[in-house]
């Protein structure tokens, strides 16, 4: 797996301006986005994008609208996302966002736990909880922790797939993308 | 002829509406805005004057006088908020204007002009400096103080979204004792613009049939999301003030046109919706967050 870092504050500063600290107002949600696209198009499909919150202070609902929720809705279905170092209230604004596009992405917050953001059963998150905890896990890891049944096992992992919240093995491993 | 417009003593989001009633819909007299007995205005009382006039200029109606407080310290408070700065550009100002250098009070930020994504910019970036003085001066969680600017982004950002002309905002901290007996911070954003019914017509309107209405338009915007925009990512931003709100047991009202919406926490009397009040251009945004310090002295 490789992974590359995209940090909002540096294309926020590239794109918009070096004098803003904060990702706030659409124009501004706009003018990321572009410039976290220009980012992705010199990666494959198989890198993980960690679109990284660190040293963003406030994230209003435009910009969690047209950074995260535009961005996976345009290509989260051929690429993997994870957002890094967010806090509590950036998460809670993206995973408003998500809910209305029915999507979600893993996020890793700055104390280091890892979470789904947006719309997914219980079953998936928990599921995304033990693949952050194990790093790489089975279909049978899965039933086992879960207590459930291999089929139904089989088929939350098969949505945990399907909507890139994990990586995929040859081998019919998944691993985190954490 | 001279029509006379009185400002209420005490001048904040209680006292709007008479401060409204008062305005009435202006013509081609003149307005005169007496302010000589004003004790006091909360920011929200400040911008509203700010809107009218702004109102009567875009409309091109004359130039409106205005009295100012007679009070020398209110005078001076006035000043330092940058009120007259903006002020000398909608009324004929009467009496002595203090000299003061406008940055000066306590106020967290003052009288702001908001016209662009510039402005948003700006003001967030103020406050988030601020932060930490939030934090002292109110008792805050650090929570309530990250969602606060995001707050305030939400509102300015109202009116640089929708409401087809420019607005203002202004944050101030206040001691409670009283009413609550606890600090809170207050962000007041207004502007003299569409307005929420004009703003949505397009879109819900027909929708909404015989009940469509000030009212109507600001419980869409607030509780159902809805924007004039068709994408489905619009609209989140009064939602999100909504919840900050009510997390932090705070109150969050707008006012538009003839009518009020507001979510009222416990300790604040307020009806929920209030319709039929003298209109008003614009849309007029408050919120409170009150700290978690409770106060030992001074008070409102």
């Amino acid at each position: 797996m490789t992974a590359i870092f995209i940090d909002l504050t540096t294309v926020l500063h590239r794109t918009v301006s070096n004098g803003y600290g904060d990702l706030v107002t659409r124009p501004t949600g706009q003018a990321v986005r572009t410039g976290v696209e220009e980012d992705l198009a010199f990666l494959d499909t198989t890198t993980v994008a960690i679109i990284d919150f660190t040293s963003v202070r406030c994230l209003d609902f435009s910009c969690a609208d047209e950074i995260v929720g535009k961005l996976l809705l345009t290509h989260g279905n051929t690429r993997y996302f994870l957002l890094h170092g967010v806090t509590e209230i950036h998460g809670e604004a993206i995973h408003a966002v998500l809910e209305r596009y029915g999507i979600a992405v893993v996020a890793q917050q700055r104390d280091g736990e890892v979470q789904v953001l947006g719309p997914v059963s219980d079953a998936i998150r928990k599921t995304v909880s033990i693949l952050t905890r194990e790093g790489t896990i089975t279909v049978e890891d899965v039933a086992g922790h879960l207590a459930i049944p291999a089929a139904h096992a089989r088929e939350t992992l098969d949505e945990v797939i399907e909507r890139r919240l994990a990586l995929t093995h040859a081998d019919d491993r998944v691993s985190s993308l954490a | 002829m001279t029509r006379l417009v009185e400002v209420p003593t005490r001048f904040d989001d209680r006292t709007f509406d008479q401060f409204a009633r008062s305005c009435g819909e202006p013509g081609d007299e003149r307005l005169l805005i007496d302010a000589h007995t004003s004790q006091w205005a909360s920011p929200f009382g400040l911008l509203g004057l700010l809107t009218a006039g702004q109102w009567i200029k875009e409309k091109q109606l004359p130039r409106p006088l205005f009295n100012i407080p007679s009070d020398r310290e209110v005078a001076h408070y006035w000043a330092r908020t940058g009120f007259f700065e903006f002020a000398q550009e909608y009324f004929e100002l009467h009496g002595r204007v203090p000299r003061a250098a406008s940055g000066s009070t306590d106020a967290l930020l003052d009288v702001t002009p908001v016209r662009g994504t510039a402005d948003v910019h700006l003001v967030v970036g103020h406050v988030q400096d601020r932060s930490a003085a939030i934090l002292a001066e109110v008792g805050l969680e650090p929570q309530a103080t990250l969602g606060f600017a995001m707050a305030l982004s939400e509102g300015c950002q109202n009116i640089v979204e929708h409401a087809g002309t420019g607005g203002w905002v202004a944050v101030q901290a206040y001691n409670w004792k009283r009413r609550l007996g606890r600090r809170v911070v207050m962000i007041a954003v207004a502007d003299a613009g569409v307005g929420f019914r004009q703003s949505l017509q397009s879109s819900q309107a027909e929708r909404w049939g015989d009940r469509w209405g000030d009212a109507a338009a600001l419980e869409a915007a607030v509780f159902q999301g809805m924007s004039r925009f068709p994408d489905p990512g619009r609209g989140q931003g009064l939602a999100g003030m909504r919840r900050y709100v009510e997390r932090w047991d705070g109150k969050l009202s707008l006012r538009s046109g003839t009518a009020r919406l507001s979510i009222v926490p416990s300790w604040d009397p307020d009806d929920p919706i209030e319709d039929r009040l003298p209109p008003f251009p614009g849309a007029q945004v408050l919120v409170i967050i009150p700290g978690k310090k409770d106060v030992e002295s001074g008070g409102r």
